[in-house]
């Protein structure tokens, strides 16, 4: 092939790629028109089920099956107005189940002559969106669950999957929500967050996992808040994690429903889970050979918040014997052996996410509580070790792990570590949060209300607790900085990305749409997994909420700046 | 007839190639699907041929060379015009996509381009034969 043979081919494929790419862009943009809605379809929500439905001209029409469903006690009634419309690609199946933005997409689908509908509404309801495509190795979801999603449709109708795929027209609906009576609700942003916006939230997270501590004194570790069902599964660290939250809300508010709530809780973990390491105490499994240092280290943490906030200052009895095992398990440089092997009674020196920085800042919590000049050591070689050999690799500028636990230790150790170890720390978490910033998505950088949000990529929703954890941090790291008397300017941009972070979480904190719950009541101010992944998780509450109580110690200036 | 050197550098840019590919596609994808593991299976055999083949200096191996060179153009063009249209498919879907969006697709397709477009090109027409002088 000639030169010019080749740079013709070239153009030729440029051009018809060019065009191909403005021909399915169009072809699959909506073109939304809120004001002039294709249809409306009007819905009456009880207890987290459509109770009756119907296709209305307008927003407001009454049609009589929705008034009599909607006179019902406890009835709420929806009109989710079709703004615009699309096509989508049936095959192959990932493409149909990526075709629908999660919460704004639903889809209608008509055969022989028939449509029926199934909302963003009824989607998250049943939990459909994010759970179609799974990356196991990623921890990873995207995509609507297709055959929940089908089997409402082919329900309406009355065919099967199959003949509604090949015969019948699948769209995608955009809606606009109106909930008939409800008043426009105050959006939350950066610059309008307040104290009392954050003291709220914080103490709803509170009384929210408060309220799933049942009589023995485990949380609801994993809920379905659509259908208000408990899932299986428990561990002991994110037990004693909630339980320092819940020990936090507890001093907070005085609330003794919470206080009680956080001593059964603390009570199961001093009972259940303290165990024999050696000839030392740690927190595990009891039929598990091999204990670890992340559970011991949230224990000493939640021990000392009980104590700390006297709720029950018996606590600082326990943790002594727990902070022996902890600085028993670190190394001469710093770093400590992440797991024990309680039959061969020795330190497993491997090491695990988080648990090195639970460590420290448990280390340094004890210290504050209790005096004891070995758990300051421990924790300050900790701490040195983390922001410095632990991390230093060509390219460790340009790539981070998660920090949170050692920017909380940093702020926490700052009056009581020696300069240069503090110092450094804290270039290491303004290093960390300048790097989280640049990933952080901006208002127009997905289709989501992600504006604070971290994420893997623009079309998966951002899941929140990742940006609870790194508020936590930034907070600490917001307040060190504050100390060391970092300029104005500095200051200002961190507090601006927390407050983006804050704010966002606090709009996707459940308390809006009860209709769609079961028992709204139950689930009420639990945060959830995502936007639109309602499963909740303790730890969930736990870094959200311990993150909106670090911005409400911030002082009144640093608030208000 | 290729030069010395000309060979031996097209030759280890070949092996180069069916190293990239088939590292990328059989020990880096997390899954297995059979167009993209053909193509690439046939695609590696033929950069590895090319590239014995003009490192050894057989007869054969500007042919080979040729073959492996226009497989691999047309899957590259193949594979970006997929790439792009798949995301004006998705930014159709989802509207914003957002730096986030495009530095992903940028670095899916600077990887791409060297190897399964610029590559070829350079070697197709650096190994086209000699015009036919025979009247």
């Amino acid at each position: 092939m000639t030169a010019r043979g080749v740079v013709r081919l070239l153009v030729a494929w440029a051009l018809a790629t060019a065009t191909a790419c403005v021909v399915v862009h169009r072809a699959f943009a909506l073109d939304l028109d809120e004001a002039h809605p294709r249809e409306v379809i009007a819905s009456v929500w009880r207890e987290g089920h459509v109770v009756a439905r119907a296709v209305v001209a307008r927003v407001g029409e009454h049609a009589p099956s929705l008034d009599a469903a909607a006179g019902s006690s406890g009835a709420t009634l929806v009109y989710e107005s079709v703004v615009a419309e699309g096509p989508v690609l049936v095959w192959p199946e990932a493409a149909l189940s990526l075709s629908f933005v999660p919460g704004q997409d639903g889809l209608s689908a008509t055969f022989a002559g028939r449509t029926t509908y199934v909302t963003p509404d009824d989607l998250l309801a049943m939990q459909a969106y994010d759970h179609g495509i799974t990356f196991p190795s990623m921890q990873m979801a995207t995509g609507l669950d297709l055959p929940l999603a089908l089997a409402a449709v082919t329900e309406a109708l009355g065919v099967s999957a199959r003949d509604l795929l090949q015969h019948g027209v699948l769209r995608r609906i955009r809606v606009a929500r109106t909930v008939a009576g409800a008043r426009p609700a105050r959006v939350v942003t950066a610059d309008n967050l307040t104290e009392s916006d954050v003291r709220g939230a914080a103490v709803a997270m509170g009384r929210y996992l408060a309220r799933g501590v049942d009589d023995e004194g485990r949380f609801r570790y994993l809920v379905n808040a659509p259908k208000n069902q408990t899932l299986p599964g428990y561990d002991w660290p994110r037990h004693a994690g909630a339980t320092y939250f819940v020990a936090q809300i507890a001093g907070l508010t005085g609330d003794p429903d919470v206080g009680f709530a956080a001593l059964r809780a603390g009570a199961l973990l001093r009972d259940r889970a303290l165990l024999r390491c050696g000839d030392r105490r740690c927190i595990g499994e009891l039929d598990s050979e091999i204990a670890d240092v992340g559970s011991t280290a949230l224990a000493v943490l939640a021990f000392v918040e009980l104590a700390r906030t006297h709720l029950d200052e018996g606590y600082a009895l326990v943790v002594p014997e727990l902070t022996a095992f902890l600085r028993a398990q670190q190394r001469p440089d710093g770093e400590l052996m992440h797991l024990y092997d309680r039959r061969a009674r020795r330190p497993v020196d491997i090491q695990l996410l988080y648990y090195s920085g639970e460590a420290a800042f448990a280390l340094s919590r004890a210290h504050a509580l209790l005096g004891d000049a070995r758990d300051l050591d421990a924790a300050t070689r900790a701490l040195a070790h983390l922001v410095g050999p632990a991390w230093s690799f060509f390219g460790s500028r340009y790539y981070w792990g998660e920090e949170h636990w050692t920017c909380q230790a940093m702020d926490d150790l700052w009056d009581r570590a020696p300069a240069s170890t503090r110092e450094t720390a804290l270039e290491f978490c303004l290093g960390w949060q300048a790097y989280g910033r640049k990933l952080m998505y901006g208002p127009t950088d997905t289709p989501f209300d992600a504006d604070g949000a971290y994420g893997v990529g623009p079309i998966v929703t951002p899941h929140l607790t990742p940006a609870g954890s790194r508020a936590e941090a930034g907070l600490a790291t917001l307040e060190a900085a504050t100390r060391a008397g970092h300029p104005a300017e500095e200051l200002a941009v961190l507090d601006h990305q927390m407050r983006r972070s804050l704010a966002m979480l606090l709009r996707h904190q459940l308390s809006a749409r009860p209709y769609l719950f079961v028992d709204p009541a139950t689930i009420d101010g639990a945060m959830p997994g995502s936007e639109v992944d309602w499963q909740l998780r303790i730890d969930y509450s736990q870094h959200t909420g311990s993150a909106l109580v670090r911005w409400l110690g911030l002082d009144a200036a640093a608030r208000e700046r | 007839m290729l030069s010395r050197r000309a060979a031996l550098v097209f030759g280890i840019a070949d092996l180069l190639t069916a190293a990239v590919v088939g590292t990328g596609v059989f020990a880096a994808l997390p899954g297995r699907w059979w167009p993209v593991d053909s193509a690439a299976a046939v695609l590696t055999a033929l950069e590895v041929a090319a590239g014995v083949g003009l490192v050894a200096r057989t007869t054969w191996g500007e042919r080979a060379a040729r073959a492996a060179s226009a497989a691999a153009l047309a899957l590259g063009l193949f594979t970006v015009t997929v790439l792009a249209v798949t995301a004006s498919w998705l930014s159709g879907v989802y509207g914003p996509v957002g730096a986030g969006g495009a530095i992903i697709l940028t670095l899916v397709a600077v990887m791409t381009l060297p190897y399964l477009v610029v590559l070829p090109v350079v070697q197709l027409v650096w190994l086209r034969p000699p015009p036919r002088t025979d009247g």
